[in-house]
């Protein structure tokens, strides 16, 4: 009945960021149906993609992520009108902003997942697992969580001087 | 290479402020005026209020006027409405801000008079402020500066502008070389950049669109963003702190100019507008918008990221 059980060296933590009308109910139809899919994504559930700030999914790549997924509904088909769009715009412009600090892209996917999407569900959740496994563990944020104390480089002449009289 | 910028108009400019403002006092349309003092560093000025019509004299306009009084207002503006009207020196840049915290409801036109300096450019803020304006020592922004002439003004000088030597933008060149980079070597030039920061949030406190009383990172249940200077909450801040300002900033780059480890954080600030330019054509300037483009939207925004 259920597909051979296959191991891996290296199991992703994905993050799901969804919203309750749509995407959990995607993912609700697709575990009514049966389907199987990844067991590494952890689903968290919210109002609205309107409601899922920037910072959660930073916060989620500080707390040891691999990857981050951000499904909502359909645009137009927001149980609040318009919460879907500026979520489109913002993470548009969040995107760019991780890019220009060096985030690998690859790690974050959005997605449209309606309440009767369980196959696409499966599909997003499947392609990010599959993508994010083959690129290993996320170690950027993890690093930076790890360091206890400031870091900064003592380079500049007036910190040198400021640094010797302590 | 330092070409000369000619600064000459300055003079006319600091007369014609104490003339009006002595005017405007003098005769009850504001009660008090923000504007430039000479400091006491030779050259320098400081921020100062001005309320008594005798007291004009003392508002000057130099290359080294580099505050952006703007912030006065927002910390300030729950009082504006009792005490009558306020002026206010502004620089085209500041004036963007002004606009944009009209666009935010914080600030009303009404409340305001608002005395328009033709710019021809201020001091970087890694020289003293007596040295002579050129193309080396002249503030990064103002090498991409769209806004010498402030508009839509109560009053502005009459002078001429003089014509300004073609500048090389530094923000421009600098997002090239690093977009140019790979993202792991973006990573490292942020991580280092980041790493220097001490959490003074002096570039909190001295932005104008700053004004929320209580910050988001400030809170700890749930605690967002660490708040000790180390490097996971460093990095979480900066980008936070980039994100709200998105679509909103107007460039005026004083988060650059005090932060005291020297981080280029207007980067980060000139990025995000460049791509919102790029992605919703909207850009700072002298127009009055309730919306942002982040607070708005169309039905046929990009969305070839989503799948």
């Amino acid at each position: 009945m259920h597909p051979e059980k296959q191991t891996h060296d290296f199991e992703p933590k994905i993050i799901a960021f969804v919203c309750t009308w749509c995407t959990y109910a995607g993912a609700d139809l697709a575990g009514t149906s049966r389907m199987q899919y990844p067991a590494n994504v952890r689903v968290l559930k919210f109002p609205c993609t309107g409601r899922i700030d920037p910072v959660f999914i930073l916060k989620a790549f500080q707390q040891g992520a691999d990857g981050v997924l951000v499904s909502g509904c359909h645009p137009g088909d927001c149980h609040y009108i318009a919460g879907n769009f500026h979520a489109r715009r913002r993470f548009a412009a969040f995107r760019k902003l991780l890019e220009f600090v060096g985030v690998d892209l690859n790690r974050l996917q959005f997605s449209w997942v309606s309440a009767a999407e369980g196959g696409k569900w499966v599909e997003v959740v499947t392609d990010l697992t599959e993508k994010v496994r083959a690129m290993g563990p996320m170690t950027e944020f993890k690093e930076l969580a790890m360091e206890e104390q400031w870091s900064g480089a003592i380079n500049t002449p007036e910190l040198k001087e400021a640094y010797s009289q302590i | 290479m330092t070409e000369p910028i000619d600064t000459s108009i300055y003079s006319a400019v600091t007369a014609a402020i104490q003339t009006e403002a002595q005017r405007i006092l003098a005769a009850g349309l504001v009660t008090a005026i923000v504007g430039y003092a000479a400091s006491r560093r030779n050259g320098s000025t400081q921020p100062i209020i001005v309320t008594d019509a005798a007291a004009a004299e003392k508002l000057i306009f130099t290359p080294a006027s580099v505050n952006n009084l703007a912030l006065y207002l927002t910390k300030a503006k729950k009082e504006i409405p009792k005490k009558g009207k306020i002026g206010i020196v502004v620089k085209g840049c500041d004036l963007k801000a002004i606009v944009g915290l009209m666009g935010e409801a914080q600030l009303k036109r009404n409340d305001l008079y608002l005395i328009g300096v033709p710019c021809a450019g201020v001091l970087a803020s890694t020289v003293q402020p007596s040295t002579a304006l050129t193309a080396d020592t002249i503030a990064s922004k103002c090498t991409e500066c769209d806004a010498r002439l402030p508009s839509d003004c109560d009053y502005v000088p009459n002078v001429q502008l003089p014509t300004q030597p073609q500048l090389a933008g530094k923000y421009a060149v600098e997002i090239a070389r690093l977009e140019a980079l790979t993202p792991a070597e973006r990573w490292a030039y942020w991580k280092e950049q980041f790493a220097k920061c001490i959490k003074c949030y002096a570039c909190r406190q001295v932005c104008p669109f700053c004004f929320c009383e209580q910050c988001l990172c400030d809170r700890n249940k749930p605690q967002m963003v660490d708040t000790t200077p180390r490097p996971a909450g460093n990095t979480a801040w900066h980008i936070v702190r980039a994100m709200h300002l998105a679509g909103r900033c107007a460039g005026c780059a004083e988060c650059e100019r005090v932060c005291p480890m020297d981080i280029p954080l207007n980067l980060l600030n000139r990025k995000m507008a460049k791509e919102l330019k790029e992605l919703y054509d909207y850009e700072a300037g002298f127009e009055v918008n309730d919306k942002g483009p982040l607070t708005t939207y169309t039905d046929k925004d990009d969305q070839s990221f989503i799948k």
